[in-house]
């Protein structure tokens, strides 16, 4: 508990108390209670708040439902045994294990005008310099960084499905996709909403692939961008606590939503 | 099982790295509080930007030959800007002496001054007359300098000597020569358009040339709702529309133009001069075929942005009269020399430029020193970083044509007022 309170109840409160001050040059930060959020809600930055709020949501509804897709097509594929199994589910994972930065990087190559997507399909597209590209541009570097971890956890899921059931639905003379909705969902459940809330806590927070492939233009600011910018590049320590801790907000308030609609019994589990 | 004992040796190895890395700074931040005289002199570090060229260390060994008591220890930091920034930040916020002089980019030298981070220099000891006045007056805040100027840089454009006869001066001369480009299958302009630092720079060029500017003098009022500034960002989204500048250059940044330019796709490039060194070694594809020229204007030459390096005395250096004077050193013909010749980068002295051993290897010279005359410092405010986002945001929106030129900056005054609050 005392490990609690230091390394996660300190910082979050340091922010919180350090939001509530102001960013003056030089000088004591003077006390301006709640201006910081009120300047971020509604005051001369709200539309870039809202703005990169919005924008975050919309990577995370779409990477995630993508990745929840693919993920899950990707472990029902690995749970066969069929040969060179192992090596399949090794190489799936690769693109889990390059570090994102480093994967933003690769991206940033193969999305230039003169990269290798346009040159494979043939057009001209400007992928980061417009708006709707870009946005493609990052979701599919995403969806191909991410599925991999997916697929895994739904793959731990899968595995402790015992084969006697499937036996004896087939029997009983369930097709395959009655055995799919009947047995391997229901069963497979927990695991899959523990991944899709692992991944929706992330994908809250994204901030290497916009930051690398678009440095945040054409509509791609989130908003850990936003608590970056202000916070190291403009030196608003103040400002920037604010935005951390409405980040942090939505962000409890999401997992915590998730939880209590899907029923997410994380603490059942462990104690399995 | 051999796997699983290579894992563990693997661990083991990290864990004795990290170990051994975190005695060495401790160590070092020992040794630097130890020693403190009251006559200001005595060992000193210097944290610069990546040292590309090896010759930082060979500069360093000069000085210290000459002064054993009063040695310098070289910190090399990251290669990006942004993390030498950050890395200053952080020890100066905690007050650290850590490092005593620091290598400014020229548009840290307001912010870190009005944080009180600088200790303010003597104008008789770094801002000589030999010094360029655009390069003294980027180290100057609120009147006093805190930075000694050490290099400078200004873009020059770039141009296919082979395929163009006479390089243009305007920019309507430039447009003509598009015609060139499209006979011959290339791209005609490039510079740095993509949202970020670069676009800054070529946005306030334009803006400059056609009269218009950002803030006042001061740095305390918006100036950049007139319209000047308003023809001057006109310029770039005609060029964009008319097809003079190509749509991918919308993601250029220094590299990506450079790449283009010496891979023979672009007739004009705006970049710094170090893309000479590229175009000119073997195995370029437009090897002794380009020329470096001022960049073009509106009635004639243009009017470049300032880059270059500041070196700031820390306000929490123990030893301030050694940084002081060490400074004033690298600010010397002596030192300079070796910027110029060894590290391919540009001197703060005039009479470098006329230097004829120098041109000898770096014929742009007398072109680099003639556009640096006229190079304007970009907004000097301890608020820079918002200034530069609200100047991209906006004009990167026009360059895109979502919104009007007129409106682009309309916002962009806004923004600015609220960057300077």
């Amino acid at each position: 508990m005392m490990v609690l309170i230091v390394v996660i109840g300190y910082p979050i409160g340091e922010a919180i108390v350090r939001s509530l001050f102001g960013d003056s040059i030089g000088g004591t930060p003077p006390f301006v209670g709640l201006s910081n959020y009120v300047s971020a809600l509604s005051g001369y930055h709200s539309k870039e708040f809202w703005a990169s709020a919005g924008t975050t949501y919309f990577f995370t509804a779409v990477t995630v439902t993508l990745e929840t897709l693919i993920g899950f097509g990707m472990a029902l594929v690995m749970t066969r045994a069929f040969r060179g199994r192992g090596l399949m589910r090794a190489s799936v994972l690769v693109p889990w294990a390059i570090p994102t930065a480093v994967t933003a990087v690769l991206w940033k190559w193969s999305f230039d005008p003169a990269g290798i997507i346009n040159a494979v399909t043939g057009s001209h597209i400007v992928w980061t310099g417009s708006e709707w590209p870009s946005r493609t541009a990052i979701i599919i570097a995403d969806t191909w960084k991410t599925s991999p971890f997916i697929a895994l956890l739904i793959l731990a899921g899968l595995q402790v499905i015992p084969e006697e059931v499937y036996e004896a639905a087939r029997i009983d003379g369930a097709g395959a996709w009655q055995r799919f909705r009947l047995i391997t969902l229901p069963l497979v459940r927990p695991a899959l909403l523990v991944a899709v809330l692992f991944r929706l806590l992330d994908a809250l927070r994204m901030y290497d692939l916009p930051a690398i492939l678009t440095n945040g233009s054409n509509g791609t600011t989130t908003l850990s961008i936003l608590v970056v910018r202000a916070t190291l590049s403009q030196l608003k320590p103040g400002y920037g606590g604010a935005l951390s801790t409405l980040t942090f907000v939505f962000i409890f308030v999401t997992a915590f939503a998730f939880v209590r609609l899907l029923g997410v019994n994380l603490v059942e589990r462990s104690e399995k | 099982m051999r796997g699983r004992r290579d894992l563990q040796i693997g661990i083991a190895t990290i864990g004795i790295a990290v170990l051994a890395l975190s005695g060495c700074s401790s160590a070092k931040s020992g040794s630097s509080a130890g020693a403190s005289g009251d006559s200001g002199v005595g060992p000193i570090t210097f944290a610069s930007g990546k040292d590309l060229t090896g010759a930082m260390p060979q500069l360093i060994a000069k000085w210290n030959d000459l002064h054993p008591d009063q040695k310098v220890t070289f910190i090399e930091l990251s290669a990006s800007p942004d993390d030498q920034r950050n890395s200053f930040v952080q020890d100066l916020q905690a007050k650290s002496s850590k490092y005593d002089v620091l290598w400014d980019d020229v548009v840290w030298t307001a912010e870190f001054a009005a944080h009180g981070w600088l200790e303010p220099l003597d104008p008789a000891q770094v801002g000589g007359s030999d010094v360029l006045p655009a390069a003294k007056a980027s180290a100057t805040y609120d009147g006093k300098m805190y930075g000694a100027p050490f290099m400078t840089n200004a873009g020059l454009l770039y141009y296919r000597s082979d395929l163009v006869p006479k390089p243009p001066t305007t920019w309507a001369e430039l447009e003509a020569d598009c015609s060139i480009a499209k006979a011959h299958n290339m791209d005609c302009y490039a510079g740095q358009f993509n949202q970020y630092e670069g676009l800054t720079v070529n946005a306030a060029e334009a803006i400059n040339d056609f009269g218009g500017s950002f803030l006042s003098a001061d740095g305390k009022s918006v100036t950049v709702d007139s319209p000047q500034a308003r023809a001057g960002l006109q310029q770039l989204v005609d060029m964009f529309k008319n097809g003079s500048i190509p749509p991918a250059a919308i993601t250029y940044q220094e590299s990506q133009g450079a790449d283009a330019f010496t891979s023979g796709k672009l007739l004009f490039l705006r970049n710094w001069p170090y893309v000479y060194t590229a175009g000119s070694a073997d195995g370029s594809a437009i090897k002794g075929k380009f020329g470096m020229t001022l960049l073009p204007g509106q009635n004639g030459p243009g009017i470049s942005s300032l880059g270059g390096i500041d070196l700031g005395v820390s306000a929490y250096s123990k030893h301030k009269t050694t940084a002081k004077n060490w400074v004033a050193w690298m600010q010397s013909p002596e030192a300079q020399k070796v910027l110029v010749s060894v590290m391919n980068q540009a001197s703060v002295l005039k009479s470098l430029y006329t230097d004829s051993t120098l041109i000898a290897t770096s014929p742009y010279l007398p072109t680099l020193g003639q556009q640096l005359l006229t190079a304007n410092p970009r907004p000097v405010t301890p608020n820079y970083n918002a200034v530069s986002l609200a100047i991209q945001k906006n004009a990167y929106a026009a360059l895109k044509g979502n919104v009007s030129v007129d409106a682009a900056i309309t916002q962009m005054a806004a923004d600015l007022k609220q960057a300077i609050q």
